[in-house]
């Protein structure tokens, strides 16, 4: 989780991803930030995110995409 | 002849009554309806303003935000669009500059806009539907218009750190819309698949084929855009047969790998331009929808959205460069070396422009004018403004023009164009910054921000946040003890750009 938290920290410390639970469904990562987050989440976990795994509720809270992240390393 | 867009939006609002014009996931406009709500905006308007003014308008991104801006015209007026999402200090800069009296704009952005720096009166588009339509007082103010009259003033980065307000005739307008529209064939069967925010440059042919061409546009949420098979289900959906994007909204799908769920099944056509496409996208493209057109588009907002285009006949590779390609209908356009001499066969110069697409200049900004549109050196004769785009191109064998780089700072990141410079002065105004160099690293496109002082990256970004549209937030942030310098003491770019990885 604290790598996420850092990852997530980097590409947009403007937002307290702690608290935030609608990241995509109220807009605040636009669709650059999911390009770019794409790219390191696969780097950094090994893991390949599939266009289906790219819906709001995967990605709409850090806890949602850690739960993604693991889900996909069980893979 | 026409006189100005309001003729051809008379024009198909008869002919199209009742087909749909525009619409967004909450509700559709017909053509007569869209017609009816811009007469109203009209009558209002031209119950305060005088012809001529420019009218301010932030509104969302919605189907009634097009009629917004036509409304302004109908009172004979022309508008400036402005993007409620960025930050204010951009708004208010933009403001400074238009100095409108009138600022239109739907509900949901009225508590932006009473925080502006704004002198002159806000009005909520929502108050005024109510408003009695004078046909009267419409007529009179259509007769003041003339086809060079102002259509529209859309703002681009400038470079030393004020946004350039580009000014935009119905002329120029509207013979970009017959020359793109001719070579793409939009016709009233077609549905638009509206990616640019709607202030933006790149949206004037998502507004403006409805209005010339009788055609439908479907105004597609932000956030598909990152849900890429949400994105794909809303074309599919909405039939939707042509699509006019940035680069940038292309590689998307591609990039997050859209195809491999599904594709979109209506596209005919699909259009692209605000920078270099990387063939190893448009490659994907094409191997899941061969039979779509695809075009490539050159140019800048001062030649009215686009100058060349190149139909893409061939099946691309990854490393293939596209050509630019040839001008569109009434755009000339010759290449000149430094001294203002013209190129030799085969040879590098800067990309000029010249036709009845040529914008109207800066607003309030004569000196910038000035230099940047000049009498063509080549023509002792009569007046015949040039447009120096700073691109630099190159007339390859077969007749198509190819593009080489810019020859100056100006970058395009994201389908936006960006001057560094205004990104080093913009973080030159944070304490805790010293010194700074902004670079732009192409292959990954991302923005880099060198600096010295003790200034933490969360403080920058957080600053830019608050002050310049998202696209202008510099992504990766680099502390420096010293600035690496050239012995003629200019930063010595070249090992900044070391760092990039």
């Amino acid at each position: 989780m604290n790598e996420l938290m850092d990852i997530l920290k980097e590409l947009r410390p403007d937002v307290d991803f702690e608290k935030e639970t609608a990241l995509i469904t109220d807009g605040i990562l636009d669709s650059f930030d999911i390009v770019a987050l794409v790219g390191e989440l696969n780097d950094a976990f090994d893991i390949e995110i599939k266009p289906n795994n790219l819906v709001p509720e995967n990605f709409n809270s850090a806890k949602a995409m850690m739960a993604l992240i693991e889900k996909l390393q069980d893979e | 002849m026409q006189t100005s867009v309001l003729e051809r939006l008379d024009h198909t609002a008869e002919v199209y009554a009742d087909k749909v014009m525009f619409k967004d996931p909450d509700s559709s406009i017909t053509f007569g309806e869209f017609d009816k709500l811009t007469k109203v905006i009209g009558t209002y308007l031209a119950g305060k303003a005088q012809p001529g003014d420019p009218i301010a308008v932030m509104s969302g991104r919605h189907i009634h935000t097009p009629a917004c801006f036509l409304g302004a015209v109908r009172a004979g007026c022309f508008y400036a669009p402005m993007d409620g999402d960025m930050p204010q200090t951009r708004l208010n800069q933009i403001l400074s500059v238009i100095k409108a009296p009138f600022m239109l704009v739907d509900q949901a952005h009225l508590e932006a806009a009473q925080a502006l720096d704004f002198d002159g009166e806000i009005i909520v588009m929502e108050d005024i539907m109510g408003t009695e339509i004078n046909e009267e007082l419409i007529a009179q103010r259509a007769a003041t218009l003339t086809c060079t009259s102002p259509l529209y003033v859309i703002f681009t980065s400038g470079s030393t750190g004020k946004p350039k307000g580009v000014i935009t005739s119905h002329l120029s307008l509207m013979t970009y819309i017959d020359s793109v529209a001719k070579v793409l064939d939009i016709n009233d069967t077609d549905i638009m698949g509206n990616q640019s925010p709607l202030d933006y440059i790149a949206a004037i042919r998502d507004i403006y084929f409805p209005i010339s061409k009788g055609a439908s546009t479907f105004i597609i949420p932000k956030n598909e855009f990152a849900v890429p098979t949400a994105l794909f289900g809303t074309l599919n959906r909405e039939k939707i047969t042509a699509l006019c994007w940035s680069v940038a909204g292309v590689e998307l799908p591609a990039k997050l790998g859209a195809f491999e769920e599904s594709k979109p099944e209506y596209l005919k056509k699909l259009c692209f331009s605000g920078s270099v496409m990387p063939c190893k996208y448009l490659k994907i493209w094409q191997q899941n929808l061969p039979d779509v057109l695809y075009v490539n588009q050159y140019g800048p907002t001062e030649t009215t959205a686009s100058c060349t285009y190149y139909v893409v006949t061939e099946q691309v590779e990854d490393d293939t460069v596209l050509p630019i390609g040839k001008p569109y209908d009434n755009y000339r356009i010759m290449l000149l070396n430094d001294d203002n001499t013209p190129t030799k066969d085969g040879e590098i110069g800067q990309i000029c422009v010249s036709g009845p697409i040529l914008a109207l200049g800066y607003y309030g900004n004569k000196e910038v004018t000035e230099a940047s549109f000049i009498q063509n050196p080549l023509n002792p004769n009569y007046r015949e403004l040039i447009y120096k785009t700073g691109d630099l191109g190159r007339w390859a064998e077969d007749g198509n023009l190819m593009f080489h780089g810019r020859m100056d700072r100006q970058i395009k990141h994201l389908g936006h164009r960006i001057e560094l410079g205004e990104i080093e002065d913009t973080a030159l105004k944070i304490d805790g910054v010293k010194s700074c160099c902004a670079l732009y690293y192409k292959e990954k496109a991302t923005l880099y921000l060198f600096y010295t002082g003790d200034a933490t990256s969360k403080d920058i970004v957080l600053y830019f946040r608050a002050n310049m549209p998202a696209f202008m937030v510099p992504r990766k942030l680099i502390n420096l003890e010293a600035m690496p310098a050239l012995p003629n003491g200019k930063t010595d770019m070249q090992t900044l750009k070391g760092y990039f990885k």
